[in-house]
This record gives C-alpha cells, sequence and structure tokens, in this order.
C-alpha cells in the first residue's frame, strides 16, 4: 500500500504560541472494583496489566497518559485494539468518566463540569464521529444531520437548513430523505460526519471512524478528512488503529499501547527515530521515502549547489525527492520562501530508504520534537 | 431414575471431574442420607400430612371479608370503584363509537388502518374477516368484544411499557421484575379469574382487568428487551451530542425499541384475545359469552360461528401488526405523510355516513349465513365415523381407551408410587443438569410448595397428565415440523391450519373431542395437544430452515443424503429451537389443563374449575397456585442455558 | 419551571380521572354492563345458567319483557355461585332458576338482604341416577340400586379403573355423589365430566352406540327427550338425611325450583319486576322450549316467540 499524499500538509506555524485546544496530564481510567484506590496507590499503578488484574480485579484502560492536543492541528491515538485508546478518547468529553488525572478544553477542567456545563461541551465545543456511525435508523439522513441541533433546541426550519447545507458538504446531495438502512457504509459515516459537522464544535474526535470501511472508500474519507481539515483548519483528534492512516493524516501522533503512550511525535520522529522496539516493529515495514522529509537527508549546502538543480520545499517527501533527482541527474536544492536551506543527494536520499539516516541527524526546523519527546510520554 | 435413588458408587476419580457426574453423585449421597431418614420419619410414597398448611380457613375468611366489605370499604370505594368505573366508562364509549360508526364505518375504518399499516393487500383481508363477522351474524358481539379489547390492548400496552421502561433502565427494577414476569408467563389464564371475581364481581371490568394482567407481561418482557437491546454506540452518540436524560430517551431509546414495542403489542393482542374467550367465564359479554352459551347447549355449530370471528379476528391483528413491524425502517419518504391518511380517515368518514343515510348502520340480518347447522351434521357425521369400528385402527374411543390404560394409567401410578422425596430429587437432578444449582432450587421449591399445599396427589395426576400430552405433542410437533421445513408446498398448506388452531377458542372444539374421545383424561390430553401442537410445529420448522446455509452446502458437497443431512447437520443445529419447542411444549400444553377439567381430566384442572364455580377460593385457588408451581417447576426443567445467557444482560 | 408542568401533568390526570368516573367514592356494586341500555331505554340484566331450562325460562322472560312492555334485557351466562353473587351486587337483576343454594341464600337473603325471594318457578326439579331406558328394559331390575354392584362390569372404562362408572357433570352442581358411593357400598367410581357439555356429548355419543351408562342428570331436562333415560331408585329421601354430606345414604329430594330478585330491583324494578314475580309455568311448558333450543337448534329468541305465540292464557296472567 503507497502513500500517495503529494505533500504533507504545511506546518500550522500559528497555533504553536497558543492556548492548548485539550490539555491532558496523569489521566487514569482503571475498570473493576474499587478502580479509584488504583492510580493513588504507587505501589499498583506500578503493576503491568495481568498482576493488577489478579491483585484486584482491575484493568487500567489509560495509564498515566498526558498530551496537549494544539488548536487546528490533526492529533492521532494509535494502537492496537485494546491499547486503550478509544477509552482515552472518550474520557475526553467524560463519555467514560476518568478515574483519575485532569482534563481540560480550553484551560477549563472538564472534570469539574456540572451536567449542564458538560451537556454544553458536547453540544457545541466537541462533536465525535464513530466507527459503526452511531445512526438513528428510523431517521432520513437529513433528521440524522439536524438530530445534534434539535438536541440544542434549535428550530425545525433553521436545523433543517443548516443540515442540508452539511449534507452538501460531504457529498450526499441528492440522498436528504434516504435512511441509514439504505445508504453505503462510507455514505453513513458521511452521515456521521455532517452530524458532528452541523454543531459548528471547535474540536471533531473521530473514533475510529473508517475502519469498518472498504480500503478504498476508507481512501475516499481519508481525503474528505484532510479536505476539510484544509478548508476549515478545524482541531481533530482521531483515533485509529491503521498506522498508514496514522501517517497520513496526523500532524502528531501519540502511539499507545496497553494503556499508556508509549511514543508521541510527528509521522517522521515516529518513523525515523522509533522511541523503544515496540514501536520499531510497529513502524517497520513503512515506506519512509513517503513518510520522511528531504529535510532528514539534507546537509548543508555548498555555494555552487545553492543556485542550481531542481528545488524542493521542505516539507516534501523523500520519494519525492528522489524523483526530482532522478529526473534531474544532480543534487535538489532545499528551498524555503526563497532561502536555499541545503541540498539533498542520491545517496543521502537512499541513506533515508535504507534506514541509516534519522530525524536526529537533520535540524529541526518546524520545532515539533520538543513535544516529540515530552517526558509525559512514559 | 433409578440410579439416583441407590447408593452412590465408588467412583474413579477421573469420572468424578466430570461436572455432570459430581452432580449426580452429590444428589446420590444426599438420597442415600436423606431417604431411609424421610422413610422412617414419615413412611408411604405420598407427601406427610404433617407437612402441609391448611390454607382452607384463611383463605375463606379472605372471601368473606371481601363480600362483606365490598360495598363498604374505603378500599373498594375509593380504588377498585374508580378503576373499575374508568373501565366501563371507557368500554363503553368505545362500544358506542363502534356502533355510531355502524358495520360500515368500522369496516371501512379497520380496512384503512390496515392498508396505512401493512398495505393494500392486508386492507382487503382486513375488510373481508370484519365483513365475515356481520355475515355470520356475530356483528354485535363482535363490537362488543372489540370495545373490550380496544381498551384492555391499550391498558396492557400502558401497564407493559411502563414495566418495562423500569425494568429497561433500571438493573434494579429488572432484577425485581424478571422473577414475577418470569412467573406470570406460565400462569394460566384461568388461575386468576377467581381473584379477579372476587374483589370485581362478575362483568366487563373484572374481564378487562384479568386481561390486562395476562397480556401486560409480554409487553413489558418486550419493552424491556428492547430499551436493553439497543446499539450501544447509538445511545452513545446521542450522549456525544449532549443529550438531556428525556431526550435520549425518547428520540434514541424508544424509537430504536420500536420493534419490540410492536412485537409487544402484536404479543398483546393475541393474548388479549385468548383472553376474551376465557374472560366470558365471568361476564365479559361479546364472542366468548356467545362461544360459552353455544357450549352450554352442545351446539358445536353455533359455537363455531362465534369462534370463526376470533380466530378472524386474531389472524387479521397479528398480520397487520406483524407487517407494520416488517416495514419499520424502510418507510417510503414522501413529503407529506398526512395526506394518505388524511384521505383514509376522509374515506371512512364517507362511507360510514353514506350507510348511516342508506338506513343500515345496523348490520341487516338478511345478510347473514347460518353455518351452525351444516356445521354440526358434519361434526355428527365425522364423530359416527370416527368414534367405533374403523377398519383395522379402531376407533377413536379405542384409542382413548388404550391410551388411558396402557400410558395415562402407568405413568401416574409411577409418579404415586416413587416416594416424595425422590420426586423432588429427581426434579433437583433434571434442573442441575440442564442449568445451575438457582434453577435446581426454584424447581424444587415450586414442587414443595405443591407439597405443602396439600394437593401433591392431584398434582402428580396432573403431571402424568401433561407429560403425556407433551411427549404426544413433541413427537407429532417434530415430525410434522420436520416435514414442513422440508417441504415449502406442506409448509404453505400448514400455515392456515396451524393459524386456526393457535387461534381458535378452545371452547369450540371442546365438544367433538369428547364426542371423539369420550370423557376422562385422554380428551384433556387431546385438547392439550391440539393447542399446544402448532407453537411445536411452527418452532420446529423456523429453527430448522434457520439452519446456517453455509453448513448445509458444504454437507451437501460431501454428498449426503437429504436424510443425512437432516440427521448430521439440520437437527444438531436447529438444537436451541429444537429445545425451545419442547419448553413451549410444555408451558402450553399445561395452560390448558384447566381446560381439560372440563372435559373430566379431575386432578388440579377440575379443581381450579370447581373453585370457579361454587365461588371457592380455598379449593380454587390453592389448585390455581399449585398450577403455576407445576408450571414453574417444569420450565426450569426444560428452559436450557438460554435463558441464563441473557441474564446477565 | 419542571417542577411547575409536572404538578400541572398530575392535576390534569387527577382531573381527567375525575371526571371520568365521578368524584368521590365509588361503588362499583351499583354498575351496570358498558353493553346494555344503548338506545337508552328501561334495561334489565338476567343470569342465565348453562342448562338449557334456565335458558328457556330466560328467552321466554326477555321475549316478553322486550315486545310487550319495552324493556330491553342483557343476559350474561355464569355460573350459579357467581350468579348469586352478581345478584347480590345488582349486576344481575334476577335469577330465574335456582336448584337450591342454602349458603348463599342464608347469607344473602337472610343476613345481607341484598337479594329477595320472587317466588316459585312452577318447575320441579329433581337430581337422581339415570341409565338409558334401553338398558332398563334389557335388565328390568337395574333401576334399584341394590342390583347396581351386580352390573357393575357394565358400566366400566378406562377412566374408572376396573370399577363401574358413574358420571358426574358440572363443578358446580349439587352433588352428594361421592359419599353415595361409599355409604352404599358401591362398586363404583364417580367421574366428573367436568362440564354439562362434555356430559351431554358423552350421554349422547353412548346412547348413539347403544352402550350402556349410569349418569348424574336432572329432571327437567330437554336430553330426555333425544336419549330416554330411567331412574335408578337409591333409598328413599327423608327430611334431612342430607344433612350431613359425609354420611348421604338416600336419594336426591325432589326440589321446586325457585326465583330471587336483587333486593333494590325489586323495590324500584317497576313493572319488569311484578312480572318477573308472576312467572311461573310447568315443566312441560319449559321442556317444549328447551327442546327447540337444543333440539331444533332454533335460538332462543325464536323459540320464546313460537312459544309466545301458541300460549297466550299462560303469560297474559304474568302481565295483569
Amino acid at each position: 500500500m503507497a502513500l500517495t499524499v503529494p505533500t504533507r500538509k504545511p506546518p500550522t506555524d500559528a497555533a504553536t504560541a497558543a492556548e492548548p485546544v485539550f490539555r491532558v496530564d496523569g489521566l487514569w481510567k482503571v475498570f473493576g472494583p474499587k478502580a479509584e484506590r488504583v492510580p493513588a496507590d504507587p505501589e499498583l499503578s506500578a503493576l503491568g496489566p495481568a498482576e493488577l488484574r489478579a491483585r484486584t480485579g482491575c484493568t487500567a484502560a489509560v495509564r498515566d497518559v498526558g498530551f496537549e492536543v494544539r488548536k487546528g492541528e490533526v492529533f492521532v491515538v494509535m494502537g492496537l485494539s485494546g491499547s486503550g485508546k478509544s477509552t482515552l478518547v472518550r474520557c475526553l468529553t467524560r463519555l467514560i468518566e476518568p478515574t483519575a488525572g485532569t482534563v481540560a478544553i480550553d484551560g477549563e477542567d472538564v472534570r469539574a463540569m456540572d451536567k449542564a456545563r458538560l451537556r454544553a461541551l458536547r453540544r457545541h465545543r466537541a462533536a465525535m464521529v464513530f466507527q459503526h456511525f452511531g445512526l438513528l435508523p428510523h431517521r432520513t439522513v437529513l433528521d440524522n444531520v439536524a438530530y445534534g441541533l434539535q438536541i440544542q433546541g434549535v428550530g425545525r426550519a433553521e436545523r433543517r437548513n443548516k443540515a442540508a447545507e452539511m449534507v452538501a458538504k460531504v457529498g450526499l446531495s441528492g440522498m436528504e430523505h434516504r435512511r441509514p438502512g439504505q445508504l453505503s457504509g462510507g455514505q453513513r459515516q458521511r452521515v456521521g460526519l455532517a452530524r458532528a459537522l452541523a454543531a459548528d464544535p471547535e474540536v471533531l474526535l473521530f473514533d475510529e471512524p473508517f475502519s469498518a470501511l472498504d480500503p478504498l472508500i476508507r481512501r475516499d474519507m481519508q481525503e474528505e478528512v484532510i479536505r476539510l481539515h484544509q478548508e476549515e483548519g478545524r482541531t481533530m483528534v482521531f483515533i485509529t488503529h491503521d498506522l498508514q492512516e496514522a501517517l497520513r493524516l496526523g500532524d502528531r501522533i501519540a502511539l499507545m499501547r496497553d494503556g499508556r503512550v508509549v511514543q508521541l511525535g510527528t509521522p517522521e520522529e515516529i518513523v525515523g527515530s522509533p522511541a523503544d522496539d515496540y514501536v520499531r516493529a510497529f513502524v517497520r515495514d513503512v515506506p519512509r521515502e513517503q513518510v520522511m522529509t528531504v529535510r532528514t537527508a539534507m546537509r548543508p549546502a555548498t555555494a555552487d549547489q545553492a543556485g542550481s538543480g531542481p528545488a524542493l520545499a521542505p516539507h516534501a517527501t523523500v520519494a519525492e525527492a528522489i524523483e526530482a533527482v532522478a529526473r534531474a541527474g544532480a543534487p535538489a536544492r532545499v528551498v524555503d520562501r526563497g532561502r536555499c536551506l541545503g541540498v539533498v543527494d542520491s545517496e543521502a536520499l537512499l541513506g533515508v530508504v535504507a534506514g541509516t539516516t534519522g530525524p536526529g541527524t537533520g535540524t529541526d526546523p518546524k520545532g515539533t520534537t520538543g513535544a516529540g519527546t515530552d517526558p509525559e510520554a512514559v | 431414575m433409578a440410579t439416583l435413588t441407590a447408593p452412590a458408587p465408588r467412583a474413579v476419580p477421573a469420572v468424578l471431574k466430570h461436572h455432570a457426574v459430581r452432580k449426580l453423585a452429590f444428589l446420590a449421597l444426599l438420597a442415600a442420607v436423606l431417604g431411609p431418614l424421610a422413610a422412617a420419619r414419615w413412611g408411604g410414597p405420598a407427601w406427610p400430612h404433617t407437612l402441609t398448611v391448611d390454607l382452607t380457613g384463611p383463605l375463606t375468611g379472605v372471601s368473606d371479608w371481601i363480600i362483606d366489605n365490598r360495598d363498604s370499604h374505603p378500599l373498594f370505594l375509593y380504588f377498585f370503584g374508580h378503576l373499575s368505573n374508568a373501565v366501563v366508562v371507557s368500554v363503553r364509549a368505545v362500544y358506542l363509537f363502534l356502533l355510531a360508526a355502524g358495520w360500515a364505518g368500522v369496516t371501512a375504518l379497520a380496512a384503512a388502518v390496515a392498508w396505512r399499516a401493512a398495505g393494500a393487500r392486508l386492507a382487503v383481508g382486513t375488510a373481508v374477516a370484519f365483513l365475515a363477522c356481520g355475515a355470520l351474524g356475530m356483528w354485535v358481539p363482535t363490537m362488543q368484544t372489540l370495545a373490550l379489547m380496544v381498551v384492555a390492548v391499550l391498558a396492557s400496552v400502558v401497564v407493559g411499557a411502563l414495566l418495562g421502561l423500569a425494568a429497561g433502565l433500571s438493573d434494579r427494577m429488572d432484577r425485581a421484575l424478571r422473577p414475577v414476569l418470569d412467573t406470570m408467563q406460565v400462569l394460566p389464564a384461568f388461575a386468576y379469574l377467581l381473584p379477579v371475581v372476587l374483589v370485581f364481581g362478575i362483568g366487563v371490568p373484572a374481564a378487562v382487568l384479568a386481561t390486562v394482567v395476562y397480556a401486560a407481561p409480554p409487553m413489558a418482557r418486550l419493552t424491556a428487551l428492547g430499551l436493553r437491546g439497543a446499539d450501544g454506540e447509538v445511545l452513545e452518540a446521542v450522549d456525544s451530542l449532549g443529550a438531556t436524560a428525556r431526550q435520549r430517551l425518547l428520540t434514541a431509546r424508544l424509537p430504536l425499541a420500536r420493534r419490540e414495542l410492536l412485537l409487544g403489542v402484536n404479543q398483546a393482542i393475541m393474548m388479549a384475545l385468548s383472553m376474551a374467550v376465557i374472560a366470558s367465564v365471568i361476564g365479559a359479554g361479546g364472542l366468548g359469552d356467545r362461544v360459552y352459551q353455544a357450549l352450554a347447549s352442545v351446539d358445536v355449530g353455533a359455537a363455531l360461528a362465534a369462534g370463526i370471528p376470533i380466530v378472524l379476528l386474531a389472524v387479521v391483528l397479528d398480520r397487520v401488526t406483524g407487517a407494520a413491524g416488517a416495514r419499520l425502517g424502510q418507510e417510503r419518504t414522501s413529503g407529506r405523510p398526512w395526506l394518505p391518511a388524511a384521505a383514509a380517515l376522509a374515506a371512512t368518514v364517507v362511507v360510514a355516513v353514506a350507510a348511516r343515510l342508506a338506513g343500515r348502520p345496523q348490520w341487516p340480518t338478511s345478510w347473514t349465513v347460518a353455518i351452525a347447522e351444516p356445521v354440526d351434521r358434519a361434526v355428527d357425521w365425522m364423530t359416527a365415523h370416527l368414534y367405533s369400528g374403523v377398519p383395522y385402527v379402531g376407533g377413536t374411543a379405542d384409542w382413548a381407551g388404550h391410551f388411558t390404560t396402557w400410558v395415562l394409567d402407568p405413568v401416574r401410578s409411577a409418579l404415586l408410587w416413587l416416594p416424595w422425596w425422590s420426586v423432588l430429587l429427581i426434579v433437583a437432578a433434571l434442573a442441575w443438569l440442564i442449568g445451575t444449582w438457582r434453577t435446581a432450587l426454584t424447581a424444587v421449591a415450586a414442587l414443595a410448595v405443591i407439597g405443602v399445599l396439600g394437593v401433591w396427589q392431584p398434582a402428580l395426576d396432573t403431571l402424568s397428565q401433561v407429560l403425556a400430552a407433551v411427549a404426544v405433542t413433541l413427537v407429532l410437533g417434530l415430525a410434522t415440523g420436520i416435514a414442513a421445513a422440508r417441504s415449502d408446498r406442506f409448509d404453505r398448506l400448514l400455515r392456515p391450519v396451524l393459524d386456526v388452531f393457535q387461534t381458535m377458542p378452545q371452547f369450540v372444539y371442546l365438544i367433538p373431542v369428547v364426542a371423539l374421545f369420550g370423557v376422562g383424561r385422554a380428551p384433556a390430553v387431546a385438547a392439550a395437544v391440539v393447542y399446544a401442537l402448532p407453537a411445536v410445529v411452527r418452532i420446529t420448522a423456523q429453527g430448522l430452515r434457520q439452519v446456517d446455509a453455509a453448513a448445509l452446502e458444504s454437507a451437501r458437497s460431501l454428498g449426503a443424503t437429504s436424510g443425512q443431512q437432516l440427521r448430521q447437520v439440520q437437527l444438531p443445529l436447529a438444537r436451541p429451537a429444537l429445545l425451545l419447542a419442547v419448553n413451549q411444549g410444555v408451558v402450553l400444553v399445561l395452560a390448558v389443563v384447566i381446560i381439560g377439567g372440563l372435559v373430566g381430566s379431575g386432578a388440579l384442572g377440575y379443581q381450579v374449575v370447581f373453585g370457579l364455580a361454587q365461588g371457592d377460593l380455598a379449593t380454587g385457588l390453592v389448585a390455581g397456585v399449585a398450577i403455576v408451581c407445576l408450571g414453574l417447576m417444569l420450565d426450569r426443567v426444560t428452559q436450557p442455558t438460554e435463558r441464563r445467557a441473557t441474564k446477565g444482560a | 419551571m419542571r417542577l411547575k408542568r409536572r404538578t400541572a401533568l398530575i392535576a390534569a390526570a387527577a382531573a381527567t380521572c375525575s371526571l371520568l368516573t365521578g368524584c368521590g367514592a365509588a361503588d362499583m356494586t351499583k354498575q351496570a354492563s358498558p353493553f346494555a341500555a344503548v338506545r337508552g331505554s328501561k334495561t334489565l340484566t338476567l343470569s342465565v345458567q348453562s342448562w338449557v331450562g334456565a335458558q328457556a325460562d330466560v328467552a321466554v322472560a326477555q321475549y316478553l319483557l322486550e315486545h310487550k312492555l319495552g324493556y330491553r334485557v342483557d343476559t350474561v351466562q355464569v355460573d350459579e355461585v357467581p350468579a348469586w353473587d352478581a345478584l347480590s351486587q345488582g349486576r344481575v337483576d334476577a335469577i330465574l332458576e335456582d336448584w337450591g343454594h342454602p349458603e348463599q341464600e342464608k347469607r344473602y337473603v337472610d343476613d345481607k338482604k341484598t337479594i329477595v325471594r320472587g317466588g316459585s318457578l312452577g318447575v320441579t326439579g329433581h337430581i337422581g341416577w339415570f341409565v338409558p331406558t334401553y338398558l332398563a328394559e334389557q335388565h328390568p331390575d337395574i333401576t334399584d340400586w341394590r342390583n347396581l354392584n351386580k352390573y357393575a362390569s357394565l358400566f366400566r372404562t378406562a377412566e374408572s379403573g376396573g370399577k363401574g362408572q358413574l358420571m358426574d357433570g358440572s363443578p358446580s352442581y349439587v352433588t352428594n355423589d361421592k359419599a353415595l358411593v361409599r355409604n352404599l357400598k358401591l362398586d363404583y367410581q364417580v367421574v366428573f365430566a367436568g362440564s354439562e357439555a362434555a356430559q351431554i356429548a358423552q350421554i349422547k355419543q353412548f346412547a348413539k352406540e347403544r352402550k350402556p351408562f349410569l349418569t348424574y342428570w336432572y329432571a327437567p331436562q330437554w336430553l330426555f327427550e333425544k336419549v330416554p333415560m330411567t331412574e335408578v331408585k337409591l333409598p328413599p329421601y327423608k327430611e334431612g338425611c342430607d344433612a350431613d354430606a359425609a354420611k348421604v345414604a338416600c336419594s336426591y329430594p325432589h326440589t321446586p325450583l325457585q326465583k330471587y330478585l336483587n333486593a333494590g330491583f325489586a323495590k324500584s324494578g317497576g313493572r319488569a319486576a311484578a312480572f318477573l314475580k308472576k312467572f311461573r309455568w310447568t315443566t312441560e311448558d319449559q321442556n317444549e322450549v328447551a327442546l327447540m333450543i337444543a333440539d331444533q337448534k332454533l335460538t332462543p329468541a325464536q323459540a320464546a316467540k313460537k312459544w309466545v305465540d301458541s300460549h297466550p292464557s299462560v303469560w297474559r296472567q304474568w302481565l295483569s
């Protein structure tokens, strides 16, 4: 399977300074009898899953997780099934009540919210898209999309107008009066997406939204999400078990295992410098040339090289660079806003593909590695 | 059975590891200890007299108190009185409406509703059914029954839905209600006529309330099931949109459960209809009363003339609600959904007014067809030719005699010969093997209550009849079911017959059954078989048909003959359905034990009938409770893992 | 806000409820059937017992009340003891044929005074043991109870288990048969048919086959016209010989059948009550109507009309 996104999205520099949309710190979710004692007790919280279950009968789905979601970014939480990622995203709006830790949205403590405030949060600020769509089978497409607005108490005419607009936006025009049972899986998820968008939320939460779809449809939907993100710049938290999907969509990726975040960083960092063997095994089969950018393979340009050769943007992938270099027969320049940052030649590019060069060796103009190596990624 | 009472063999440890063997070994040990003790202490196979409690005194006291205080005590004046008044007022309102609409209006209205809910074909069927009721000369009784049914079904649906809501939304309520609903499920309708009559007197209020008690439990069960079975992710999605608890219930949970709700309404209607006839014993009026009166003059034809409208009503209502349920979720989407409904309503009004203007609001007597006489002649001919002297196979009278002598008598004497404690142990063993120790405990407790109430002997007599009837039902039902599953044409032929037998009031076929099999336990068994057979056939056929097509295909690809397919694939895979068929067979057979009392089965059935006829609460209620206990016990002994699987949900 | 709405809802529900049923106490013993009096006429309810004789009484009374007095009559079919109960409550206005229920009579007529006696029906009822006449002709001595043991084997069936079968009917009927069999030391087993319908069906079937049978039966009864039966003589009835139910060893008495009226109806029932008190006919009259119903399969109304048309002298006295 090849990743064919021509260019990685431009980094969202503007957002870096602002208040994060979500700030999660020391978050625990333990299922089982007297769950609250597990995070509180250092001895218990240090136990592995099997021992914990044997000792207390509890299962820790989320263990001591912390991260920040910045405004406008696509934050992907990735992990295999059972790693706690779906529980984690539900803790964000307290669809599942966290056991310990803090969750803040725009600086406001979610766990301290009363019922009404929490409802307001769910109605206006964060909307979720579900794996199996969660559509109401007895309502038409239009009424499903309008459902969130109905819950908010929006008048009939207004919500229908808004819903029709959303239906058009996700490309389902003409199907307004069908029922979910008459739609294909991809179409149903478009309805789910439209429903989430209808409330015009600050942040969209996706819980493995495309894993129930056929591969081709999945691709379409991923592109749809990318398009939406590019058009609206809405913050997104995206849960997936599919590494390819995570790499395609994510500005940053948190990789979870057994309830913990084992690594948090840009796709490039995850692929280029895995934090441990688990992550390494995970990303082994990723076609590196399609994830790594030319920045990784770049070396300082000598004076004569600075003026010649094909020009590449710093976020161009290595695969693109290879194509450019092969076509030109000469090293390519990496140019950012007219300034030449460096050059890549076939040797350096091959080094990336072979895995002998990593992001650690290059400079980091994006300035995101700081977050990537946060100590909170335990 | 014998292994149970025998002392425990020195089992090899390896064998002991097996669960069933361990359970049996434990019970055998218990038998070895308790058996001689019990035998020494009380002796004799019958339930010891010292272990019984005589409730005659207290029950007669209660009965007398109610009769003396019925017209003065506040409980009656301010609670039951209003309840009763409300029933009378609402039944009367519906009845007057139906009469005002006239036969043409009612037929048009029913057809219009059927058309909206289930399509044109069923609308025609509905209209024909109503016209047939009129043609049989039963228009007014049909309207009386319909009025009673409307009120009873509405009340059952409301009560059942409320109980179901409670059980569906609260785990605690669910735990509290489930055993009650389980018990109601096996409660024969006759059993609670007596207490209801005592409080409300004979008449429509008592009939409606008895019907509600009978018809509400399935609604409650299905409502709870629907609420609990809702897709979790949809509910989560609703939550994630910030719905309040009420929004969540009204816009998501209830609509998501609508299939089950509709099935519940369907069930409530069917139960209410079957009760409409039984309730005629306590003065419900309407069609049931006609059947009952015809029974008194031993007039099968007249009973059938009143029974056919009941069958027609039942089939039509069943089909229409069923079709409405099947159409859920694929409704056509038109811009103005009210338009056809308004058109239908307008047409109804026009037809009603037209008939009124034509001077025919009541069904014209000249349009009736007398079927009583030809039916009587046909029944006479049949009984005359089948009763005795059929070449080679003998007559039905001989069969009945042989069945009584060679099956019923030995089973009964065997049961009565067994010491009471060994019967308890056998039941415990059966229930334990099929379920958990909890199942076993319930079954044994139910049986013990029978003993304590002092009706051990009649209960075992009834049990012997039930066992025989179940055996016959299963043999016939499984054979017919297999045949129906294997031949589509046979299935099509069978369906209407099953419909008729399932809905035909039992009072109608009581007389032919007596005419064929004489008076006694054999006709009671025959009546029970007739009643229970349709359900068993249906479940069997359905179970076999629903066997995984892939498994069948692979068997066929291996070259299995159709007999091999049946034995090696279909029957084993349809096991859950077959077990359900057994369970349903048992419950249904037990439900007509009391009807059996009307044709000479004696035992518990007769005692309930006696209690009802003589207003004897002590005899009737004790026998009724014993039947319920018998039902509980049999249900537990035949109910495999299925229920426990859903219990946690 | 929410609380207010809920309160309003409850108040509305309560108001509707009391509007529907009237305020304050509701005495359900004073309720009529919802199916009664649809055309707003004067109405009354008669109890029909399950046997055809009683149906004949009610049919004729109903016909005359409806056609000569302008009443509308509803009928309810219930067993005898519940019918007494209903009569005391006013659910039923009259019972036209009662075979003697001393316990109920004492409770409702003497103690509670909710029921009053309506006089004799003019028909005398008798319960006894009967064999078909064709059998009595074959074995003339069978009609004496002392010879019954000799013929016990004739009456053996699968249900009676080696003994002779004595068939009893509906559980609602008065019977001493179990005690009689025991006290007269008869080699018989009482088998309860459970309902009169079952008993009649069985008797007819036996008669068709000309088989021997011994049954509890009563007169007047239309079935005698279809299946002639002869009574078996039991030890003669003496006043009080049936006082102790366990020690009965005598035949059943001849009972003049009685009418009973609800006390309120008797007082304020106008012409209908007066008519029902005067209603009195003979066994032959009753049988004539009963036979039309049971044998010629006329509806009770048709049978009543036929009888009324042909016996004006009898019923005119009831209306005066």
